[in-house]
Parts: structure tokens; sequence; C-alpha cells
């Protein structure tokens, strides 16, 4: 038997409580490298069992469920593929016509979302993936519905990912229809369920309707370009006479996100760079890249052409969809590449 | 019974509220409600150790939390150095072997470790209102629910009282 303690202070106990609240408040200051190192040491150490388990656990919740889901996802996958062949074969002759670069092929890694039980989950996200996997920090984060957020600290089996509910959380955005650039954050008046982002910074030349979707631009070279970021429900506010801001609901909840995708590929370096990748292209798993992601080579400026000119941003909206829509190379292999489209199109030098 | 045996039963029953934690919540609750395996450990402990004792424990507690979700790391650790503390005191001012008592020490030990931290981590005035008012008193009954079970269940052990 082990009755609750009748024992009283003790001088012993209050200098514990106080030593630890010191320490305690000392941590709440300490910069983020600091606290960052210690918790990333502490996961692979101390922790690492209980990471282990739940990622055990995790994975085996629901495993039934999302195999019936991902059977008829195959299923779609394999019907679409089937005109696969012919839509690339399109799609590069439509671009060549156009003068656009090819689009950037970025590579992931799948994760679990382990959550934790505390008040502030849904605003850092513990994922099951690390730098063994090829994850490093600032790699973007997205779950079939849009941008979740980006990974915070990545330790050797885990990382830490900052959600869009973070509130120093921010993506350079535009909207679907090209008409408007801004930052997206999330909101500080936003409450739990009701959590909205805000598009911020939107020149009031460019009026932005309700329903308008926004996609993540490219600029800042974190996030590439086109990864939905929510949809617009209409003005909040207006900032100083030149600019309205605008509530977004978001399109991905990291509360209820179980499974996302870390994009590891390199990123953008330059404005130049992000403008000539306007769209992206099925992305290969990382088991085929991983070796080349140790150590992440430096972004190849030479193989990366720049346009000689912005395209339009219009283009750039009417491709971008496509990219939420992505086959798995692994379910659906690449078909071997096809000659070019025959000269049965509007090709100026096809014509006789 | 000795109280090296206490320790022993004590000890195992916080580690099978580890395992819980990490192993049975994610497998069968979802989302923000699920009960906190961690946070009950904490206070069943402090109440049963003494308020040194149960500040360390929930420095420990809340260093983990921190290392698993830093919203603001050491956020957790204020959080639960205070509710271990706590805990440990207020068994002083209440009858802590009644099950009833215990549970609404977990229920009110969870709600004070979410204030603390909503409000260390600079969470913004809506959402912490909403936290505070609907999610947290939520977490605090499932939790507390949780907790009474497993205090029931090793009633024999705890020396806990079930009439009210």
């Amino acid at each position: 038997m082990f009755p609750a303690s009748d024992r009283g202070f003790s001088r012993r106990d209050t200098a514990l409580f106080a030593g630890c609240m010191l320490l305690a408040v000392t941590a709440l200051f300490t910069p983020d490298r600091i606290t960052l190192a210690i918790a990333t040491g502490l996961r692979q150490t101390v922790l690492a069992p209980l990471v282990w388990l739940q990622e055990q656990a995790e994975a085996g919740r629901g495993s039934r469920a999302r195999l019936k889901s991902l059977l008829a996802e195959r299923d779609s996958a394999a019907f679409a593929a089937q005109f696969l062949p012919s839509l690339t074969a399109e799609n590069e002759r439509l671009r060549a016509l156009l003068g656009l670069s090819h689009r950037l092929r970025t590579p992931y890694v799948a994760a679990e979302v382990l959550h934790q039980a505390q008040v502030t989950d849904a605003r850092m996200l513990l994922l099951s993936v690390g730098q063994a996997d090829g994850v490093a920090s600032f790699d973007p984060i997205v779950a079939p519905e849009g941008l979740i957020g980006v990974i915070w600290n990545a330790g050797q089996h885990t990382s830490v990912a900052m959600t869009w509910a973070h509130p120093e959380f921010r993506v350079s955005a535009f909207t679907a229809n090209g008409s408007a650039y801004g930052i997206v954050a999330a909101s500080p008046n936003a409450t739990g369920s009701d959590a909205y982002l805000e598009f911020r910074g939107v020149p009031y030349r460019d009026s932005v309707v309700a329903g308008t979707v926004v996609l993540s631009s490219g600029l800042g070279g974190v996030y590439p370009k086109g990864i939905p970021i929510g949809t617009v429900m209409g003005v909040i506010r207006e900032e100083a006479g030149w600019a309205r801001v605008y509530r977004v609901r978001p399109a991905a909840n990291p509360a209820s996100t179980g499974h996302v995708l870390v994009l590891i590929g390199r990123r953008v370096g330059s404005v130049g760079e992000a403008f000539s990748s306007d769209t992206l292209e099925p992305s290969p798993r990382s088991d085929s890249v991983k070796v080349e992601r140790r150590p992440r080579p430096a972004p190849p400026r030479a193989t990366v052409p720049v346009p000689p000119a912005r395209p339009k941003a219009d283009s750039a909206a009417k491709a971008a969809p496509e990219s939420t829509v992505r086959a798995r190379p692994d379910s659906t292999p690449r078909p071997p590449r096809r000659p070019r489209a025959p000269p049965d199109s509007a090709r100026p030098d096809s014509t006789p | 019974m000795s109280a090296r045996n206490g320790r022993v039963q004590l000890v195992a029953v916080l580690v099978t509220l580890v395992l819980l934690h990490f192993y049975v919540r994610p497998r069968l609750f979802d989302g923000r409600l699920a009960p906190d395996f961690l946070l009950f450990g904490l206070v069943i402990f402090a109440m049963r150790s003494g308020p040194g004792a149960g500040a360390v424990a929930g420095f420990l507690v809340g260093l983990a939390t921190d290392a698993l979700s830093p919203a603001r790391f050491g956020a957790a650790t204020l959080a639960d150095t205070v509710v271990g503390y706590a805990a440990a005191w207020g068994r002083a001012v209440f009858f802590a072997d009644n099950l009833l008592v215990n549970a609404g020490f977990v229920a009110a030990g969870l709600w004070v470790r979410d204030l603390i931290m909503l409000v260390a981590s600079g969470t913004p005035q809506g959402q912490l209102l909403l936290e505070l008012g609907v999610y947290s008193p939520l977490q605090a009954l499932t939790t507390a629910a949780a907790g009474a079970f497993v205090l029931y269940a090793f009633r024999q052990w705890f020396a806990v009282r079930l009439d009210a």
C-alpha cells in the first residue's frame, strides 16, 4: 500500500522547487540554438524508446482503413496513368511553345505525425523522419490537402515541424488566378477550431474575391511554387491605407493530420530561379534520391535555365493545381521517354 | 506492506502510465481531447512523494514534453514543475486518499498546466480563451476519468477510498 504522503514541507522541498523553477525560466529565455540542441539530444537518447513506441502505435493505428484507401487510390492512379504518356508529350510540346522550363523535380519522404497531448500540439508537430531519411531544417511539409508547415529542427530519426498555426510562420503566396501576391501568416485573433490564416500585404489595386485559392509563390526559396495554402474567405482589415488583409481558410489541418510528406528536394536558390520553376512535376520518392541528398548538394544553378522574361502569372496559376495531384512514381512507373510528339499540332516549325 | 513495496508498486503504475501514454493513447484516442496519462502520473506521484520530489518530477516530465513538442522550450517544464509542486501541496489541504479528490486534482492540474503553457508560449488571446474555456476542461475531464479508472484498478496499492 502506498498512501498519499503525510510528510510536511521542508526547506529542502522549497529549495528543490525554487531550483526547478529557476531552471525552467532559464530554459524559457535560452536561445533557440541551444534549446533545439537539448531537445534533439533528449529525443535521440532518453526519449528514443518512447518515440519509437509511439511510432509503432501510430503506424499500427488504422492500418486496415489506410490499406483500403490506398488500394482505391492506386486503382485511380493506375487508371489516370493510362493517359499519362500522351499528356506528358502534350505538356512538353506546349511548354516548349510557351518557352517555359521543365518542371521542378521535388523528391519527398512520407512521415507519421506523432501527436502529443499538449495544448500547443498543433503548432509544433513531431514527425517520425529525420536526417537519416534525408530531412533537413526548412524542408516544406505538405498533406494531400495542402501546406502543413516547415521542418524546424531535424534530429537523426525524428524532426520537429512548425505548422502554419505557429505565430512565427510565414509563407510567400499568390492567388491561383495570379492577380495578387502577399504573405500568409497565422492570424493572431484565430480561436482554436476557428483557426484561420491571414493573406497580408495585398495592394488595394489587387482585389481578391472570396473563394480564390491561395498558393505558395516559391519566393524565398523555402516552399516550392504551387502548394495550396487555403481559400480566401473575405477581407479582415486594411493596413495603413495601402493594402488589405484577407482571411484565408487553411487547406490542411495540422491537428488532425496523421500522415504528411516532407519535400526534401533542392530548394530554389534565387528569385530568378524561383520564377523559372513555375510548376512541379511528379516526384520521385526519397529512397531513389537519398544517396544524392547526403550531403545536400548545392543547387546546380547551371542546369536550371533562367528564362529571359518573367512568365505570365496565369500560366503558372493554371498549371499549379496539377501539383496537388501527383502520382507516386513507385506505383506508376515512369514510361520510357517518348520521341517528340508527331507534328499534328500547331507548332509553327512543324507545319508544312 | 513495507514502504519499499509501496515504492515498487508506484513505479509499476508509473511505467504502465508511460506505456498507456505513448502506445495505447495514439491507437485509441484522436485529437486534442485524448487523456494525458503523463500528467496523471505526475500528479499521483507528487501527491505521494512530497513537494520537492513533485517539483523535480514535474521538471523532468516537462522537459520531456518540451523535447517532444517544443512550442516554446521551457513552457511545459515551467508548467509541470508548478503542477507537481502544487499537487503535493494540495494533498495537505484536501483528503488525498479519496478517489474523487484524486480525479479532481488531476483535472485541475491539467487545466493549470495548460494555462501556464499557453501564456508562457505566447498564445494569442482569442485562442487562449477558447482553449482554456472549452478544450482544456474537456481534456481535463477525459484525463480525470481515465485517472479514476486507473486508481480504481489499483485501489489496493494506492489505499484509495471509494466513499464520497
